[in-house]
C-alpha cells in the first residue's frame, strides 16, 4: 500500500528533523518550537474527546494542572530529576478523569462541557487554599538544581517531538482500529451504535481518560520547561481555549486538523504580536473571529475543507461507507451489497 | 442571630443570582442552546452602565438601566440574527455551544483592551449602604429591592409567555420549530426576539451585580458559571426553580465566606457539585 511506505517515509523524515532540530536552531526557536509541539498533543488530546468521542470539555486545563503539580511534587518528594518521574503526570490526571467520569457522564452536551469547567474551578480553588502546593503564589520546582542546563531546551524538545509523534501515530493506529470505529459511530449516531452493539459509555470513558492523560503529561512538560508552577497559570481556562481554537480552525475529528491549526494559531501570533506590534489581548480578539468566522463558513473547519477540494489524504482514518444499491453499481454486484 | 442574617442576605443575593440565571435559562428553553457569551454579554451591560453614569453624573446608575435594557435587546437582536441563527439548526448540538463559547472569547478580550483589566463597579451612592433594621437583623434595601424586582421580573415573564400572543408564539415555536412555520411563523424571527429578551434581563441582573461587586472584564466566566448552576440546579425551564436554585446557590456562597473570608464562589460550585451527584434533575423538575 503506498500510503503505507509515505507514512513510514515522513515518519523517518520526522524523526531525523526533530533529532537535528537542536543542533540547528537557536534557543529561542527552539522553545517556540516546543511550545508548539505541546499545544499540538494538548490539542490532539482535546479533539480526540471532541472530535472522535463527541464531548466538548471547558475544563481540560484541570488535567494539565494535574499533570504538572504531580510532577512538581513527586519530583520533590523523590528528589529525582523531573524527567524521571514524567509518567507519573499522565497516571495521576487519567485517574482523576476515571474518578470524575462517574457524576460527569450523567450529563450530556453542553451540560458536560460546563460542568467540566465548574470542577476545574473548584480544584483551582482548592489549590490557591493549600499551602502544601504553594498556594495562590506558585512553587518552583525544588530539584531544578538537578537538571542539566546545557541540554535542557533540547531534551525539552525531544521529549515534546517524541510525545508528538507518538500522539499521532498512536491516534491513527486507535482511529483505524475497531475501538476508533465504534468511538465514531458512537459519535455520528449514538442510537445506531448502541443497536449494533457498542458500549458507548465504555468507548467514551477510554477515550476521556485518554485525553486527559495526555494532557497531563503535555501540561508536566510545559510547566517542567518554566522550572515554575502556579495555580493562575495552571489553571487558566485559556488552556481550553487554544485546544478548542486549534483545533476547530484545522479541523474538528481529524488528525490533520489540528496540524494546521497549531500552524495558523502560532503564524497569526508571531504576526500579531512582533510586527504588528498587537497586544495579546487583539490577538486572542483575532483568533477568536477566525474560529468563528471558520464554525459559521466551514463548520467541519479549514483541513477537510481543503482535503475535498484538494482531494489529498494524510492522515486520512475515514472509512467508505458501503454503497447503496443503485443504478450506479452494475446488476449482480447488489446482491453482494445487500446480502 | 448573625447566621439568621446570613441565610436572609444570601436568598437576597440569590434573587440577584436568579436574574442572572433566567436569560440563559429563556435562550436554552425555547432553542437549546447555551449561550456561553451570557456572562460576556452581562459584564458589557455593566461597563455600559459605567460608561453612561461618567457621561451624565447627575442622573442616578439606576436610571442607566433604562438605555442599557434598550441597547442590550438590540445587541441580543443582532447576536441572534447575525451570527447565532447560523448554527441554531445544525444537527450537531455542540456546534452553537463552540460558536457561543468562541464569542465570548472575542468579547473579553475586546473588553480587556478597551476598558482595560481594572476593578471596577457602578455607584450608586447612598442606596449602596442603606438598610432596614426588623427585628434586630440588619437587611440592605438594594439587595431587598434586587430580590423584589427580580420576583417582578419572573411574574411578568410567565404572564408573557403564557398570557400574549408574543409568549403562545414562542412556545410553540419551542416545541416544533418545523410546525410553527405552517403558521406564518419564523422561527429565526422568535429566535431573534427571545436572545433580545435574554440579554436584556442579562443586562438587568450584569448591572445588579456590578452596584453589589465590583467586576472586570474576566468576570464574564463566574457570571456565566453562576447562571448555568442556577439553571441547572432550577430544574431545566423552571422559572421559580431558578428562584430556588438562585437562593440555594446565594446561601451557599455567603455561608461560606463567614466560614473562610476568601473562598469566592468555591462554596456555590461545590453546592452544585454535589447537587449534580444527588439529583441530576435539579430542584424542581418541570418544564415551561
Amino acid at each position: 500500500m503506498p500510503t503505507r511506505t509515505f507514512l513510514l517515509a515522513s515518519t523517518i523524515v520526522l524523526v531525523a528533523v526533530i533529532a537535528g532540530a537542536p543542533f540547528v536552531l537557536n534557543e529561542g526557536f527552539l522553545r517556540l518550537a516546543t511550545e508548539c509541539l505541546l499545544l499540538l498533543t494538548m490539542a490532539q488530546m482535546w479533539n480526540l474527546l471532541a472530535g472522535y468521542a463527541g464531548l466538548v470539555s471547558l475544563g481540560h486545563q484541570v488535567f494539565i494542572a494535574f499533570g504538572a503539580y504531580a510532577l512538581f511534587l513527586t519530583s520533590g518528594w523523590l528528589e529525582v530529576t523531573p524527567i524521571w518521574v514524567l509518567p507519573v503526570a499522565p497516571l495521576v490526571a487519567g485517574a482523576v478523569a476515571a474518578i470524575i467520569a462517574f457524576p460527569l457522564f450523567r450529563l450530556r452536551d453542553a451540560y458536560f462541557s460546563i460542568a467540566m469547567w465548574v470542577f476545574a474551578e473548584i480544584i483551582g480553588a482548592f489549590t490557591m487554599k493549600s499551602q502544601e502546593v504553594g498556594g495562590t503564589s506558585g512553587m518552583p520546582l525544588a530539584t531544578s538544581k538537578l537538571i542539566d542546563f546545557d541540554w535542557f531546551e533540547p531534551t525539552m524538545f525531544w521529549l515534546a517531538g517524541g510525545l508528538t509523534l507518538v500522539t499521532i501515530a498512536a491516534l491513527y493506529k486507535m482511529m483505524t482500529s475497531s475501538f476508533g470505529l465504534g468511538l465514531m459511530s458512537v459519535r455520528d449516531n449514538d442510537l445506531a451504535a448502541m443497536s449494533v452493539g457498542v458500549d458507548v459509555r465504555h468507548n467514551r470513558f477510554i477515550a476521556f481518560v485518554l485525553s486527559a492523560a495526555g494532557c497531563g503529561l503535555a501540561g508536566a512538560l510545559s510547566f517542567m520547561g518554566n522550572l515554575f508552577i502556579a495555580p493562575l497559570a495552571a489553571f487558566d481556562v485559556n488552556w481550553s481555549v487554544y485546544m478548542m481554537f486549534i483545533v476547530i480552525i484545522g479541523g474538528i475529528g481529524t488528525l490533520e486538523g489540528p496540524i494546521l491549526g497549531v500552524i495558523i494559531f502560532f503564524g497569526l501570533r508571531e504576526l500579531m504580536t512582533g510586527p504588528l506590534g498587537l497586544s495579546g489581548g487583539w490577538y486572542l480578539v483575532g483568533l477568536g473571529i477566525i474560529a468563528v468566522v471558520v464554525m459559521i463558513v466551514a463548520p467541519r473547519g479549514i483541513w477537510p475543507a481543503l482535503r475535498d477540494r484538494l482531494g489529498v489524504r494524510l492522515l486520512d482514518v475515514h472509512r467508505a461507507a458501503p454503497r447503496p444499491a443503485t443504478a450506479a453499481i452494475p446488476p449482480g454486484a447488489s446482491e453482494r451489497v445487500t446480502g | 442571630m448573625i447566621w439568621v442574617e446570613t441565610l436572609i442576605n444570601g436568598a437576597l443575593l440569590g434573587g440577584l443570582y436568579a436574574l442572572l440565571g433566567i436569560g440563559l435559562a429563556l435562550v436554552f428553553g425555547v432553542m437549546r442552546v447555551v449561550n456561553i457569551a451570557h456572562g460576556e454579554f452581562m459584564v458589557l451591560s455593566a461597563f455600559c452602565a459605567v460608561l453612561l453614569s461618567n457621561l451624565f453624573p447627575q442622573v442616578s446608575p439606576l436610571l442607566m438601566l433604562i438605555p442599557v435594557i434598550a441597547l442590550s435587546f438590540a445587541v441580543g437582536w443582532l447576536y441572534q440574527a447575525v451570527i447565532v441563527n447560523r448554527v441554531v439548526t445544525s444537527p450537531d448540538p455542540l456546534s452553537p455551544l463552540l460558536l457561543t463559547f468562541g464569542v465570548s472569547v472575542i468579547l473579553r478580550n475586546v473588553m480587556v483592551e478597551m476598558f482595560g483589566a481594572d476593578v471596577r463597579s457602578v455607584q450608586v451612592g447612598e442606596l449602596s449602604r442603606a438598610s432596614l433594621e426588623i427585628a434586630g437583623l440588619n437587611i440592605g434595601i438594594m439587595p431587598l429591592l434586587t430580590l423584589v424586582l427580580a420576583a417582578l421580573l419572573f411574574m411578568a415573564l410567565q404572564l408573557v409567555l403564557r398570557r400574549t400572543e408574543f409568549g403562545r408564539i414562542v412556545r410553540a415555536t419551542a416545541d416544533r420549530r418545523d410546525i410553527v412555520r405552517l403558521s406564518g411563523v419564523k422561527p429565526d424571527r422568535v429566535y431573534n426576539y427571545v436572545m433580545g429578551l435574554s440579554l436584556a434581563l442579562g443586562a438587568i441582573g450584569g448591572v445588579l451585580l456590578a452596584v453589589r461587586s465590583s467586576f472586570t472584564p474576566f468576570s464574564g466566566a463566574e457570571r456565566l458559571l453562576i447562571a448555568f448552576e442556577v439553571v441547572v440546579l432550577g430544574g431545566l425551564g423552571s422559572f421559580w426553580g431558578a428562584l430556588l436554585g438562585g437562593i440555594a446557590l446565594g446561601m451557599a456562597q455567603l455561608i461560606g465566606l463567614k466560614i473562610d473570608p476568601n473562598a469566592g464562589l468555591l462554596y456555590a460550585h461545590l453546592l452544585f457539585f454535589i447537587m449534580l451527584l444527588i439529583r441530576p434533575s435539579g430542584l424542581v423538575s418541570s418544564r415551561v
